[in-house]
């Protein structure tokens, strides 16, 4: 079951969900190191949260993202995305997310359990798209 | 160089009247077919931006063509085996085990965070290429970590033994009617299936690339054989879209995202 509270009152909170079936295979488009042994694609993770920091570097962009949890709780979490060569192809610049704003990013959890997950797709508070999220044709 | 200024060195050529005329003639000829692409040697023009595109069926021309005890991996692009699979390859025992020992850890170390696969992984990477055709040689610039691959097509042979490693290797290349034909040696040992199982610096790449009928796909069937970790071949089907008027992009691996691995 998917949280789907998130974008109810700007609520930041965190949720992972098991997905059904997939391909087994199939996994984002990835650069260098294995997604497949470090991210679950079957799971996926919705966050909310603020943004403290973007990262837009190959191999890989990072977002570090302030979450709250429904207990009140303040975790930060790191969500590392495609390279910014493919993310530029589908809309993102290094000017895409702006520190302090809230976003919605909908991605696939580390396998390790640490609050670490890979992007699929960012949304703005106001439920704006950030780029083109991920597709299985890349 | 554009036809146009081709032209404009011809229409010079003309002008001075300095060769006689049939000599001026057989300038003019040697001229145009030094300067012309490949088209002007009736060859088909791969020249473009292409981006890896997923879904293009198979092509059998290109299948047919491979040698017999070669498995066709189903990983390009997108797609990525698991640990511990390697998609029908005969692995051979040592290099199993130390496939089986690949800690997947060391990949995000600042020392190797940056360090690009060869072109038997990078070529079906989820990354575009560029290529540049002229009648001596072909380029093959990859986004992915800004490898670029140089193809002769002069007709030169392959080094020696004492030739310098990388992971472009050493390429030649010829045409097999509408196909080109790539052979690359001199690889550095780098990841087959980016899951711990790598190629030796013995491995022989065949390519064998070819545009579809109305020109806008790209499809290549990239072979391998490794008599050092395999006891079959392996090979990819690999397609790319023709996309006019994009360019690779630079790539400037940042090691220091391999920071993000060494803390909790």
């Amino acid at each position: 079951m998917r949280f789907s509270g998130l974008m109810r009152a700007m609520r930041a909170c965190v949720a992972a969900a098991v997905l059904g079936a997939g391909a087994l295979l199939t996994a984002p488009a990835q650069a260098h190191h294995s997604f497949a042994v470090f991210f679950d694609s079957q799971k996926s993770v919705t966050l909310t949260g603020v943004v403290t920091q973007f990262h837009f570097v190959n191999p890989h962009g990072l977002i570090r993202l302030n979450v709250k949890t429904p207990e009140g709780k303040t975790e930060e979490w790191k969500v590392e995305t495609n390279s910014p060569s493919v993310l530029r192809r589908r809309g993102w610049t290094p000017q895409s997310l702006t520190v302090g704003e809230t976003i919605t990013i909908e991605g696939w959890p580390a396998r390790d359990g640490s609050k670490y997950a890979r992007l699929r797709s960012a949304k703005r508070a106001n439920g704006e798209q950030v780029g083109k999220p991920f597709t299985p044709e890349g | 160089m554009t036809r146009a200024t081709v032209n404009r060195k011809l229409a010079i050529i003309a002008r001075r009247r300095a060769l006689p005329r049939w000599g001026g003639a057989a300038v003019t000829c040697a001229f145009v077919l030094a300067a012309l692409p490949a088209l002007a040697a009736g060859k088909p023009d791969l020249s473009g931006f292409w981006n890896l595109a997923g879904g293009v069926p198979k092509d059998k021309v290109l299948l047919d063509k491979l040698p017999p005890n070669t498995v066709v991996l189903e990983d390009t692009g997108a797609a990525e085996f698991p640990a511990g699979e390697y998609g029908g390859l005969k692995v051979k025992a040592h290099a199993l085990e130390a496939a089986k020992r690949w800690n997947p850890r060391d990949d995000m170390k600042l020392s190797n965070a940056c360090k690009p696969p060869s072109i038997v992984y990078a070529m079906q990477g989820p990354f575009p290429i560029e290529i540049f055709q002229a009648t001596e040689l072909i380029v093959i610039k990859l986004e992915y970590f800004d490898l670029v691959r140089i193809v002769f097509m002069d007709g030169r042979p392959h080094p020696g033994a004492d030739y310098p490693l990388s992971k472009v290797g050493f390429s030649t290349g010829r045409w097999e009617g509408d196909t080109l034909v790539v052979e690359t040696t001199h690889l550095e040992p780098a990841t087959i299936t980016n899951n711990g199982l790598t190629h030796s610096d013995r491995v022989r790449v065949i390519e064998r690339f070819r545009l579809s009928a109305d020109g806008n796909t790209l499809m290549a069937t990239q072979e391998f054989e490794d008599p050092e970790v395999l006891d079959n071949r392996g090979a990819r089907f690999i397609a790319w879209k023709r996309q006019p008027g994009e360019h690779v992009y630079p790539y400037e691996c940042d090691p220091t995202f391999a920071l993000e691995y060494q803390k909790d």
